[in-house]
């Protein structure tokens, strides 16, 4: 009897996705997908809204990344308002910037140490009672410790910038509605440790150095875990820098012959297409020059790392040049060492909040530039999960008529699909049995993506955790409520 | 949370959130009450009182945390274990962008007058 193997939730990720595995009479993997099963309105949500609450009303999607939604909808408002790319006040730009380097640096800690770091300490195999972050904690307290103050510090960072850690105010089109006193700049550089920028930088260093040595002590399995060839997405800045804020789009191929390159993000409808399939509320973006078949791309820090020609802070670009020579120089097609990347990108975030810190400019009064307004604005930003594009038009009311968001979980869609089929032709297909570690490997090829799979509202109470085993017919073999 | 401070009690720091997530930990380990406070659905009273207490295991979940894990961190991590409650709110509308209904607010006046009343009789 053929069976069916449904993982919902996915764990550890954010928000809500089923995996359904089916297998046919001999238990060999006939068809994997990953479905996402939440249905995200906001594009619609936000017609007939004024202009300048997009960047206040659209980081509702996530509680997780809201400055990446925020920031990438004040970018396209800048766009309508006269502002775009190179015409706000330094003082804006660089409060954004801090806005978005803290972000990075919260969400990448969060990612690493609290959802990810329990499978590489304890195991995927171990028991799922404790491979969580108190059981990190047993095992290394000071770790468990340093990855939540790196989280605290990030979003003291982002309160400090935007007014709240979670759905904050501060950018505004055209620019920002505040600068950095100096009372808060000092806080962050010279405050009672552990909470000042260079225990961050330290720590940050030695996240890096944590992974390296496991990789050290586990390279066949960290390298050949849901390795496929792709393409890579994202903004780099115009000399090929790593810039999480702003640049120009480039993608490269599994070899890394550039796809694109230097395209002005504005014309982004010119290069990038989105496919619909009927199984996932998910849609399929795909570079128009390679066609649908051929034209998926990876985003996020893999991508970021494939398609930069150098990061631009010192300890970053040592660790970047470790990392691009074990692979000679190609862009990197293995999925756990989306880890790596992440962690020199939060050694990177550390090092430019720093930078901007000691900048006087954060201290400017210059806030806000207003321009000639105009119908249509894109904007895009870096978020820790990849490159997010936030599209709207309006019309003579100043009211939304239109809203397109391509998030960066969307982006990597098929690549999450690919490592779902990776593993479970790998793992699970032909085996007698089917263990928790198994369908935890399906989830940690997911979680390498760092997926936000939306998380617009919650209560008290509400959040199912289930793993169902159906057979062909559709009668429940096995259920697990974790 | 505003209302809330708005009394200005002694000795209550208030803290708003969008979700619960690991640093909170850190906030309930330093003090000796913590009550978490969120809107509820499937209530029949205005509001529920309830004593919450560290998860035995940490659910396997997504970035966002319950009471009960944040207290499960906080012994994990810092070692304390805080007397802890939830202040659960009986809500009705839930679209974006809608304002509290009036009897969401009636709910609300009657939980904050109670939640006053409660932190006044634990204070040392």
């Amino acid at each position: 009897m053929g069976r069916k193997i449904t993982i919902e939730p996915v764990t550890r990720v954010e928000g809500h996705g089923k995996v359904t595995i089916r297998l046919d009479d001999a238990g060999k993997v006939t068809q994997s997908r990953f479905h996402v099963v939440e249905f995200r309105g906001f594009e619609r949500f936000v017609q007939g809204r004024p202009y300048w609450e997009a960047p206040v009303l659209v980081q509702r999607l996530c509680g997780i990344c809201p400055v990446s939604h925020h920031l990438a909808a004040a970018k396209a408002m800048d766009v309508i308002v006269g502002a775009g790319p190179g015409k706000l006040t330094a003082t804006a730009e660089k409060m954004r910037r801090l806005m978005h380097y803290g972000q990075m640096l919260q969400s990448h800690a969060l990612h690493f140490f609290y959802l990810s770091s329990p499978d590489f300490l304890l195991g995927m195999d171990a028991d799922p009672a404790v491979r969580n972050i108190i059981g990190v904690a047993a095992l290394n307290k000071d770790l468990a410790v340093q990855g939540v103050l790196l989280r605290k510090f990030g979003q003291e960072i982002i309160l400090a910038t935007a007014g709240k850690k979670i759905h904050g105010t501060g950018a505004v089109p055209g620019g920002i509605n505040k600068n950095l006193s100096p009372e808060e700049r000092d806080r962050f550089l010279k405050g009672a440790a552990p909470l000042n920028i260079d225990q961050m930088i330290e720590w940050s260093r030695a996240a890096v150095e944590l992974f390296k040595d496991y990789h050290r002590k586990n390279k066949d399995m960290v390298d050949g875990f849901a390795e496929f060839p792709s393409n890579h997405l994202s903004l780099v800045r115009k000399d090929g820098a790593l810039d999480f804020y702003h640049g120009v789009l480039r993608a490269v191929d599994a070899e890394g012959r550039k796809v694109l390159d230097d395209v002005d993000y504005q014309n982004y409808l010119e290069v990038i297409g989105e496919e619909t399939r009927s199984w996932s509320y998910m849609k399929f973006p795909y570079l128009r020059s390679l066609g649908k078949t051929d034209g998926w791309y990876r985003v996020g820090p893999l991508a970021r790392l494939n398609t930069c020609d150098y990061i631009p802070s010192p300890l970053a670009q040592k660790e970047f040049e470790v990392y691009k020579a074990y692979t000679d120089g190609k862009p990197n097609n293995m999925s756990l060492h989306t880890h790596w990347a992440r962690l020199i990108e939060l050694l990177h975030s550390a090092e430019v909040i720093k930078e901007l810190l000691l900048d006087k400019d954060l201290q400017g009064a210059k806030l806000v530039k207003k321009g000639k307004k105009v119908a249509e604005g894109v904007g895009l930003i870096e978020a820790p999960r990849g490159t997010l594009f936030h599209h709207y038009r309006i019309n003579d009311d100043d009211q939304i008529t239109m809203a397109n968001l391509i998030v960066s979980t969307t982006n990597n869609n098929e690549p999450m699909n690919r490592a779902v089929h990776w593993v479970a032709m790998n793992a699970l297909s032909e085996k007698p049995e089917i263990t928790e570690g198994m369908l935890n490997r399906v989830e940690v090829a997911i979680r390498a993506y760092d997926p936000c799979l939306s998380c617009a509202t919650h209560a008290v109470g509400r959040m199912p955790l289930e793993v169902t085993l159906v057979d062909a017919r559709g009668n429940v073999l096995q259920r697990k409520v974790r | 949370m505003e209302r809330l401070k708005r009394r200005r009690l002694r000795g209550v720091a208030c803290d708003a959130n969008y979700q619960l997530n690991v640093e909170d930990a850190l906030a309930c380990a330093g003090h000796d009450t913590v009550i978490f406070v969120d809107a509820a659905r499937g209530l029949r009273r205005p509001f529920t009182f309830t004593e919450v207490r560290a998860a035995g295991s940490m659910p396997a979940m997504s970035h966002a945390l319950g009471p009960e894990a944040i207290l499960a961190i906080a012994a994990g991590l810092y070692g304390k274990t805080p007397d802890a409650r939830l202040l659960a709110i009986r809500g009705y509308r839930w679209t974006l962008g809608e304002g509290l209904s009036a009897k969401a607010e009636a709910n609300l006046a009657l939980a904050l007058d109670f939640l006053e009343g409660f932190l006044k009789e634990a204070r040392p």
